[in-house]
């Protein structure tokens, strides 16, 4: 069939059929933007951290990095430059910071090296050129950080390190012109003299980048390692990257998973939708075969609908997702950013672009094709009502749903880490089970009516019978069925890890009663090392009783940023009760206050195959054995944590620098009242605050809280999304069986009666699709915490959500209900003349 | 048992002369009367179909059942006149697809009172009398069309109505299953002394009444069944 024939024949049908394309085109174009936002979440989150560090190491190939924020002499970069192999060698200091201004401050990475050294790096690093940084002593921050805090160029600004804030000079804002990509970034860039005297780190580096010389990267390699001895990591420069991805491997499974559910909400979306359009082209089928159109040129005809309809709604659904993506899943899991230089980018890859729209385009063909191919390949049924089939009555459909339900128990049991796939096995087994669910729910509340009913359920109970709605209620039935499975799977595992998180910041905090260490947000794991010169003052101030050393740091072990929590020996309870996965608590706890043993996250010590009794080196900055004195969780830090008694901690980072203190109170003395001596007696210039062990779990709650808000926004996002899938659809199957509520009005039913009956049938088809949801839901919840327990070693506490489940399935089914009812209304007032029409 | 008097009811259709579909319309009906309406398309036959199930209202005129008025009821009244007092069969297949014989022939009657189980109870001896005791559970697909206009029957009189409407019953069927039906309905007037109103454009059907009246341009004119049939024969 010739193109030009196909265009003319879809144009002269679109007239009379606009608005129902219209609709399809919309529920298209919401399940693109669905998917296609909840893949530039990832993407954001995945491309972050390596923009900045590609920003800064640029063509460098190799790096020696201190194991601690203390870092190594600078007389170490002569030593490198002179290696064999080495090409150039680019000296750096890394330090965490908080820029405070006029108008708040903000957690930063202060990047520092020499101008001289700079063009040797990436993008960001190269602006040290720029010659008034060089000579004012001066710092830059993007844009968009010195907006937020209120600063502009050559300002005057607070900086936070460690404990000490000091007055610093801003000498230029970086534009996104100069800057690309990286401007998002929470990066600021100093000369290396001015940075060393910002934080006291005189004559010390953090890193230095090596590019070797051609083919000689072994050479350069080898001579690394002998200059670190292993008192320092020698890595790949953007080694980060693969820490970072390690890290945020909890984040991002959970968004392909919250992926995986939009793209089914949303394809569930557009079936809905398309349907609409089916009786229009049903009658085009009937009427080309009429014609003598053979099979091939309908198919022709059909494929050009699809391909108008997914290319239009594809794009559509695209420019939504972008604005969907700006407007709610720009937030990034805060507590990442404690280790990693997380920034507000925003990363759209070719690969979320062709994979939405792919989607949209494959929803659009099925939703066309599908519903059809028994129209196309069947023989002509000219006598009405005589085109449908007998009901097939094949038990496979439900027997292969029975499957996927057990490969789901299998997952659940033997292969927890494979949780994705038992999700997606999950599904299949709600949308294989549906139908069969449905008819049985049907037979029950048939017997029901039968001897007790009204009327009015005796009609619904009828017209959900009818053949002519099967395929347009089973998908309105799995679109809320999908919705409450994902949302209270999600929801459910959610409130677990917020309960197990919780009770890991309640356990850490609970080492004191106050807690002394440098203020602002960045420092919520107490990993900021400062001298340990307050320790006296503090326990000279009224109303304490005892001051103890707290250290804690992050150090990177294999793949992982571990968190080292290293508390006095004297704390109560140094392994928390409620974060032991094996081993004797008392035993353990001894063992740790003697020293040389520390307790491991369960993660790690499979990683290394390690066993409680077993020994291990630490690689610190001077390595240490130490013996696993039990397995815990990973106390909510995704890669994994250590616990070691602060004497271990100050022996192993050859520091006698502490991250808090932990303050033992007076009875009578509140935490308020120690935060109030605590500026008079440390005086101006101390960054130090003091918090009670409820203020910090607070802070920590909110934290974990945020991290886990966009899961929550997403699932609102589902929700809202099924609801508006399946009230449209109902509504237009409503609306569609206007003559036939006229039929039954000619035989003397009033509306009243007409319309309790089609209220009862769409909360018939709504609350059984919903509840079968939220059934599989509540399995879902195991799967999913039960993963979250094993694979990723986080504090979950196992409840079984049955409330949200419950919740959620009262939702859907109200709220589309309440919407129905208006267009239910407007149904049943159907003038019954409009069959009789002369 | 039905007395329409002098019934008018006009179509303003814009600026154009109004539409005079019935136009001083009178004609009675007895009790266990088949009494056919004749007219071609257009003629007005389902706008006087619709005043007699009080669908419409005239513009003048009155129709009685059994001496009540029923031209001037409310909606929820014209429903319960509908629903008790009247059957009406159509010429289009409103069965449910999908949904048995036994449940569509009693979908009227949940309308009543009754349950659904009692509903069944009381129309399955009709379906049994008009030979679908084999067919009760079977699906409107797998019906003849023959079989679906008897259930469309046995669905109007369920309610056990003193009148019935038929509004083309056999428009769709061959002739033998057109003497089938039309003998059906002759044979409900007869036993049940139901009151029949057939509607139909088909002279054939008309000969089964006991009198014909014919409608050209919504008015009551004399109805000349050789030269009505003389010209279908031609047709």
């Amino acid at each position: 069939m010739r193109l030009r024939n196909v265009i003319l024949l879809y144009r002269v049908r679109l007239r009379v059929r606009a608005v129902q394309e219209l609709f399809a085109v919309l529920g298209i174009a919401v399940g693109v933007a669905l998917l296609f936002a909840s893949q530039i979440a990832s993407t954001s989150l995945d491309g972050s951290v390596p923009t900045l560090i590609n920003g800064v190491v640029g063509n460098m190939r190799l790096a020696l990095v201190a194991r601690s924020p203390q870092g190594f002499p600078e007389g170490l970069l002569g030593e490198v430059q002179q290696l064999p192999g080495v090409r150039s060698a680019m000296p750096v200091l890394e330090q965490r910071a908080t820029v405070i201004g006029p108008r708040g401050q903000e957690p930063i990475v202060l990047f520092a090296t020499n101008a001289h050294f700079a063009h040797l790096g990436g993008p960001l690093l190269k602006h040290f050129t720029a010659a008034q940084i060089e000579r004012q002593h001066a710092f830059a921050l993007p844009l968009p950080v010195a907006r937020t805090v209120g600063l502009a160029s050559l300002q005057s600004a607070q900086l936070q390190i460690g404990a000490r804030k000091q007055p610093a000079f801003l000498g230029a804002v970086l534009t996104e012109s100069e800057v690309g990509g990286l401007i998002d970034s929470p990066a600021a860039i100093a000369p290396l003299p001015y940075a060393q005297h910002l934080g006291g780190m005189s004559g010390r580096l953090t890193s230095i980048f090596v590019r070797p010389a051609p083919g000689r990267e072994r050479e350069a390699r080898n001579g690394l390692l002998r200059l670190a001895a292993g008192h320092l990591n020698v890595q790949a420069a953007n080694a980060d990257a693969a820490l970072f991805n390690q890290a945020a491997g909890p984040v991002n499974q959970s968004a392909l998973l919250f992926a995986t559910i939009s793209a089914l909400v949303g394809f569930l979306f557009a079936l809905n939708a398309i349907l609409f359009t089916v009786p229009q082209r049903r009658d085009l089928v009937e009427d080309l075969r009429l014609d003598g159109y053979s099979r091939r040129m309908i198919v022709e005809v059909l494929l050009f609908d699809a391909l108008v309809l997914g290319v239009v709604a594809s794009l559509l659904g695209l420019a939504l997702g972008d604005l969907l993506s700006l407007a709610l899943f720009h937030v990034s899991p805060g507590y990442l950013s404690f280790a990693f230089p997380l920034g507000s980018l925003r990363i759209v890859t070719w690969q979320s672009v062709v994979v939405a729209a792919g989607g949209g385009l494959l929803a659009a063909l099925a939703g066309v094709l599908i519903p059809l191919r028994a129209d196309i390949f069947s023989r002509l049924a000219l006598e009405p009502g005589g085109r449908r089939s007998a009901r097939t009555g094949s038990y496979a459909v439900p027997i292969a749903g029975v499957l996927c339900l057990a490969a789901t128990t299998a997952i659940v049991v033997w292969a927890p880490k494979q949780a994705i796939v038992g999700i997606v096995c999950l599904v299949a087994a709600l949308l294989l089970l549906l139908p069969s669910a449905i008819r049985a729910m049907l037979l029950a509340f048939g017997c029901l009516t039968g001897s007790r009913g009204g009327a009015a359920s005796h009609l619904a109970f009828v017209e959900l019978r009818s053949d002519s709605n099967r395929a347009r209620s089973l998908a309105i039935a799995a679109t809320g069925a999908i919705a409450v499975f994902g949302s209270a799977a999600i929801q459910g595992a959610h409130a677990n890890l917020q309960r197990g998180l919780n009770s890991a910041t309640q356990a850490v905090n609970s080492y004191a009663s106050v807690w002394v260490s440098p203020e602002g947000p960045g420092n919520l794991l107490a990993t900021t090392p400062f001298p340990d010169r307050f320790g006296p003052t503090l326990a000279r101030m009224p109303g304490v009783r005892s001051v103890q050393a707290y250290r804690g740091g992050l150090l990177d072990y294999g793949v992982r940023r571990t968190w080292i929590i290293a508390p006095s020996r004297t704390v109560a309870q140094p392994i928390p009760a409620s974060q032991l996965v094996s081993g004797d608590p008392a035993l353990a706890a001894a063992r740790l206050r003697a020293g040389g043993w520390a307790a491991l996250s369960q993660a790690i010590a499979k990683e290394h195959h390690l066993h409680v009794g077993q020994a291990f080196v630490l690689p610190a900055p001077r390595p240490q054995v130490f013996r696993v004195a039990a397995l815990i969780t990973n106390m909510g830090w995704p890669p994994g944590a250590i616990i070691l008694n602060a004497a271990d901690f100050a022996r192993a980072w050859e520091s006698s620098d502490v991250s808090a203190y932990s303050l033992t109170l007076m009875p009578d003395a509140t935490a308020r009242q120690i935060s109030g001596e605590l500026g008079r007696a440390l005086g101006r210039g101390s960054a130090l605050s003091a918090e009670s062990a409820l203020q910090r779990e607070q802070r920590g709650y909110g934290t974990s809280h945020q991290a886990l808000a966009g899961l929550t926004q997403i699932t609102s996002l589902v929700l809202i999304a099924a609801v508006l899938a399946m009230a449209a659809a109902m509504g237009a199957m409503i609306w569609q069986r206007r003559r036939r509520l006229a039929d039954m009005k000619v035989d003397g039913f009033g509306k009243g009666i007409l319309w309790r009956a089609l209220l009862i049938e769409s909360g018939l088809l709504l609350g059984g699709g919903c509840s079968i949801g939220a059934v599989l839901g509540l399995f879902g919840q195991l799967l999913l915490t039960h993963a979250l327990a094993v694979v990723t070693g986080f504090p979950v506490v196992y409840s079984l959500g049955a409330l949200a489940a419950i919740s959620n399935f009262g939702l859907v089914t109200v709220v589309a209900l309440i919407i129905l009812a208006v267009p239910g209304y407007l149904a049943a007032c159907v003038r019954p003349s409009i069959i009789l029409q002369d | 048992m039905l007395q329409l008097s002098k019934l008018v009811k006009h179509y303003r259709l814009g600026e154009e002369e109004p539409v005079r579909a019935v136009d001083d319309v009178s004609m009675s009906l007895a009790g266990g009367e088949l009494v056919a309406l004749y007219g071609p398309s257009g003629s007005g036959k389902t706008t006087l179909l619709m005043l007699i199930a009080a669908l419409l209202r005239p513009d003048s005129g009155t129709v009685a059942l059994e001496g009540r008025d029923v031209s001037a009821l409310s909606e929820q009244q014209g429903a319960e006149y509908r629903l008790r007092d009247l059957g009406f069969i159509r010429q289009t297949f409103n069965l449910i697809p999908g949904v048995s014989a036994l449940d569509n022939a009693a979908l009227k009657l949940l309308g009543t009172e009754l349950k659904p189980r009692e509903a069944h109870r009381r129309v399955i001896p009709l379906l049994e009398q008009f030979g679908l005791g084999k067919r009760l559970h079977h699906r409107p697909e797998e019906l003849s069309m023959g079989e679906r206009q008897r259930v469309m029957i046995v669905r109007a009189l369920s309610t056990e109505p003193k009148l019935v409407l038929a509004d083309e019953p056999t428009g769709s069927l061959d002739s033998r299953r057109s003497r089938e039906i039309l003998e059906l309905l002759t044979g409900i007037c007869r036993d049940r002394g139901v009151a029949v109103l057939l509607v139909t454009h088909d002279p054939q059907a008309a000969a089964y009444a006991d009198r014909v009246h014919a409608l050209h341009d919504g008015r009551l004119v004399d109805y000349e069944p050789e030269h009505v049939l003389a010209s279908a024969d031609a047709n």
